[in-house]
């Protein structure tokens, strides 16, 4: 990381300075109906490469605000538990500093949701800290609202016993009611923010919002609803172009444009070669979506059983119709996730068509004479969990179509401590290469090692015990709101301004 | 340009050469997602009218109740979709596949 060297932006906490910033100007200036509200989708990932040229196309359009997401459970549980983000933090360098330029240049709000990809605090910090060193390299004055997305864990506990924490698949799925000690052991709990709160903290005053863990629609619905478009038609605008052009054909990461109008909105890639067809938006709705009709946002549900969708042209769609009903509770999604253990894993191949028979018992006895030559101190203990890939690592093969090729190991171990999880995969590892079984030929070993050490450590291991819904809390007390005032002097290297010494 | 699809076969093909696209992928981690697409409206025709997609077929090939299998038909769009619950939590110990995107393979050989 580069530190910086020159000064630091002021940034004032708290209220911000009267004057109207970029989200006071469009909502003054702005009029439906008399033009369409241009609304470009910069990222669906931030941090992940904004295409320069795209984006550049987007804002020759003179879009009236940016939006980008930066955030998705689909990673997994692990950068939720543990505060740490998915994308490398160079590249959201990068990415913040293409949208931070373009928006302060165009002087039009910025929305990003779902900070650091997880939205919990130590991800709102860190995307916070970087903006704050893009606004300082690039001399910008920005003033910012930051939502914070975090769940005490009373909120929840409380809930719970209250029966106001439901499942959000009517109980069928893999993920019980969590109990009062995995909410405590949660690392971090967050709730989806939507429309509501975005609206709170677009005051007139603010060039930019970074919000902790939000619906991926509140970044792109909420400026439209508050200037009086459908809210319909803004939220299913938002939920197509959050994720930017992978609506098109061929799908893309490319920024789009959507058009909104007072009673439809045109969708366009600001990549040339990616085209928005009727049948290619209509298929997005599909898309991470259990049922392709009904979307349950906080304040109430978007129904999509009536949405038409028409060419403009080769590379646009018009589209209509989509409902809005209110719900008279508003209801958030909760997630969390708890530390479950240290992880390694051992990587082999297994080429030898006997020892692949052999593989399942052979793992079994293994463990058990792992289990007896490593006896546990108290509080200590160890799970092992093979994925043996060529037979079932990924899904259920059917009974004669398993494959007679090599197979693949990954034998990941969890442990109580990282000392104990490597010692487990080493001992393992040499217990299985030699492991003698009846009618085995290759008496030599067992396995394949591409390279040592082959068993690696591989950090700590989460799992989600939270993705749930909440019932019966308002908004507004779960999720705070700050403001920040980034003023960065003129020329910063010459200017005295300097309030405090940079880190080096 | 006038394109006629070519006629189909009279028997029986898996739905990997019948389909256009056979993709899956989470919503949300506790609940996998299964898309169809298909190239023309005979073809989703074949496929919706088929038992090999119902819930009754589908259920047993990823291991959950019949009843947890939700089907929607989208003929507009000539598409199929499946969700269904996971039957571990995405990125849970010992899960193969956190994001679902390789969860479609058993469909792709079921006969249409």
């Amino acid at each position: 990381m580069t530190a910086p060297r020159v000064a630091t932006p002021v940034a004032t906490t708290g209220a911000l300075p009267g004057t109207a910033g970029a989200v006071g100007r469009l909502l003054r200036t702005h009029r439906p109906g008399q033009e369409p509200l241009r609304v470009l989708s910069a990222s669906g990932q931030l941090g992940y490469g904004i295409v320069e040229a795209s984006l550049e196309r987007g804002l020759a359009r003179r879009p009236h605000f940016i939006g980008c997401d930066m955030g998705s459970i689909d990673p997994g549980p692990y950068y939720l538990g543990s505060g740490a983000m998915a994308a490398p933090e160079a590249m959201v360098r990068r990415d913040l500093g293409l949208v931070l330029a373009a928006a302060r240049r165009h002087d039009i709000p910025l929305l990003i949701g779902s900070a650091g990809t997880a939205g919990a605090r130590p991800h709102l910090a860190a995307t916070l800290a970087l903006v704050r060193e893009v606004a300082q390299a690039q001399g910008l004055n920005l003033r910012l609202a930051l939502i914070d997305s975090d769940l005490d864990s009373a909120v929840l506990t409380r809930a719970l016993a209250e029966g106001r924490l439901q499942p959000l698949d009517d109980g069928e799925g893999p993920l019980p009611l969590p109990t009062a000690e995995d909410i405590h052991a949660c690392g971090h709990r967050v709730a989806q923010c939507g429309t509501e709160t975005f609206r709170r903290a677009l005051t007139p005053e603010v060039d930019m919002v970074l919000a902790g863990r939000a619906c991926d629609t509140a970044i792109f619905a909420t400026l439209p609803e508050m200037l009086g478009y459908d809210a319909g038609l803004a939220l299913h605008m938002a939920k197509i172009v959050e994720c930017t052009s992978l609506c098109c054909e061929p799908g893309g990461r490319d920024a789009i444009l959507a058009e909104l109008w007072p009673d439809h909105f045109v969708l366009e890639s600001m990549n040339p070669a990616l085209r928005a067809t009727p049948a290619s938006v209509a298929a997005h709705a599909l898309y991470e979506q259990a049922d392709p009709f009904v979307v349950e946002e906080p304040t109430g549900t978007l129904d999509l059983r009536q949405a038409r969708y028409q060419a403009v042209d080769e590379r646009r769609t018009r589209v209509t119709g989509a409902r809005f009903t209110a719900r008279s509770q508003p209801t958030l999604k909760v997630e969390g996730a708890r530390w479950v253990g240290s992880r390694a894993v051992l990587l082999a191949g297994i080429a030898d068509p006997v020892m692949q028979g052999e593989l399942p018992t052979a793992l079994a006895k293994v463990e058990a004479k792992v289990r007896a030559l490593l006896p546990l101190s108290e509080g200590q203990a160890w799970t092992l969990h093979p994925h043996v890939y060529g037979q079932d690592a990924i899904a259920q093969v059917p009974a004669g179509q398993t494959r007679q090729t090599e197979l693949g190991l990954v034998l990941e171990f969890i442990a109580s401590d990282a000392a104990l999880a490597q010692t487990v995969a080493a001992v393992f590892k040499q217990n299985l290469l030699h492991h003698g079984y009846p009618g085995r030929l290759s008496t030599a070993g067992n396995l394949a090692f591409a390279f040592t050490p082959s068993e690696l450590a591989a950090g700590e291991a989460y799992r989600f015990a939270i993705y749930h819904r909440l019932e019966g809390e308002d908004p507004a007390q779960i999720f705070q709101i700050r403001y920040e005032a980034l003023d960065t002097p003129a020329t910063p290297a010459a200017t005295p301004a300097i309030t405090e010494a940079c880190p080096a | 340009m006038t394109h006629l699809p070519a006629p189909l076969p009279t028997t029986e093909i898996p739905l990997g050469r019948l389909a256009r696209v056979v993709r899956s992928k989470n919503a949300g981690p506790t609940c996998l997602t299964i898309d169809l697409f298909f190239p023309d409206a005979q073809a989703y025709a074949r496929a919706a009218a088929s038992d090999a997609l119902q819930p009754q077929a589908v259920a047993p090939l990823y291991g959950v109740p019949v009843s947890q299998v939700r089907r929607f038909e989208l003929p507009d769009i000539f598409a199929l979709k499946l969700s269904l619950p996971r039957r571990r939590c995405a990125g849970d110990p010992g899960d193969g596949d956190c994001y679902g995107a390789q969860q479609h393979v058993p469909l792709l050989e079921v006969m249409l």
